[in-house]
């Protein structure tokens, strides 16, 4: 098996409470990211690189669907079609 | 003289027996209709065939197992890979809670929790066994070859489809995330997604026990 061994239950823990504490904090910034510079170092050094991304592009799903949750489907403007 | 027809008494006896028939009318058409989905959702099941196939994979002891290992016993069988970021720790308990639920009715067929990775590059069976133990003390871990995981993950029509690597060469594996009940004939009877709960799966699972009669020979 190549590479780093997958993290154990302790860590896997430990940066679920980062991404937590990273979210919690732009939650209540309305997603400035620039307040939460210490949190979201702390998110990115507890968690393996590939689940940083994986945990962001999730945030934006869960903020996409509560979008469609409250606002409702805007299909996208296309230019130059019917 | 009396009055015509039948005394009171006799006319609320009457009126209680017309009333308990139609609700045992009722009852019973309910009940049939249960069955009836139950069997059109299984002969469906038995069209797909699900995991008919027979898979060739090693346990984290290194030994060989194949389907027929686990024909006589009920599974339930889960397919992720180490490296997973959330959802298959999340999966893995509920899956832990929901045996551990079953298994305080001592009444019941023992069921075993199974394993199987997606991503056997990785999960060598001391990968397997260091991530396994987290969880339920009886759950099997199972990796193989590539190709004789992908047969296993095609054998359920689980979706498999590793991510770029980065600079570290790490990667995750995105997969339907499913739990898959196995009879003891070797036949898928249902499937559960994420939004199940470990007590909705004990249920399901308790249901299908008692609904399970051996395929004639």
């Amino acid at each position: 098996a190549a590479g780093m061994a997958a993290p154990t239950m302790e860590e896997r823990k430990a940066c679920w409470g980062a991404r937590d504490e990273f979210w919690q904090c732009m939650d209540s910034h309305g997603d400035d990211a620039a307040k939460c510079e210490k949190l979201r170092r702390a998110f990115e050094s507890r968690c393996p690189q590939q689940w940083v991304k994986h945990f962001d592009k999730r945030r934006d799903f869960l903020k996409y669907k509560k979008k469609l949750e409250t606002e409702g489907y805007r299909p996208p403007e296309a230019a130059g079609k019917s | 003289p009396e009055a015509p027809g039948l005394p009171l008494r006799q006319r609320l006896a009457v009126a209680g027996a017309v009333a308990a028939a139609a609700a045992a009318g009722w009852l019973y058409l309910r009940q049939q209709k249960e069955r009836q989905r139950r069997s059109r959702r299984l002969r469906d099941l038995r069209a797909l065939a699900l995991g008919r196939g027979d898979f060739q994979l090693r346990d984290t002891a290194g030994a060989a197992r194949s389907k027929a290992d686990f024909l006589g016993r009920w599974v339930l069988l889960y397919f992720g890979f180490t490296h997973c970021p959330d959802v298959c720790p999340e999966e893995l308990e509920k899956l832990g809670r929901a045996v551990e639920l079953l298994e305080r009715d001592a009444a019941l067929p023992p069921l075993q929790p199974l394993f199987v990775t997606v991503d056997p590059e990785r999960d060598d069976a001391a990968a397997l066994a260091r991530y396994l133990r987290d969880f339920h003390p009886r759950l099997v871990g199972l990796t193989g070859t590539p190709e004789q995981v992908r047969a296993a993950a095609a054998a359920f029509r689980v979706y498999v489809s590793a991510g770029p690597r980065d600079a570290d060469g790490d990667y995750v594996v995105d997969h339907s995330v499913l739990t898959f009940l196995v009879d003891p004939d070797g036949l898928c009877r249902d499937c559960y997604g994420r939004s199940r709960t470990a007590e909705e799966l004990a249920r399901s699972v308790r249901a299908h026990m008692d609904a399970y009669e051996p395929l004639p020979p």
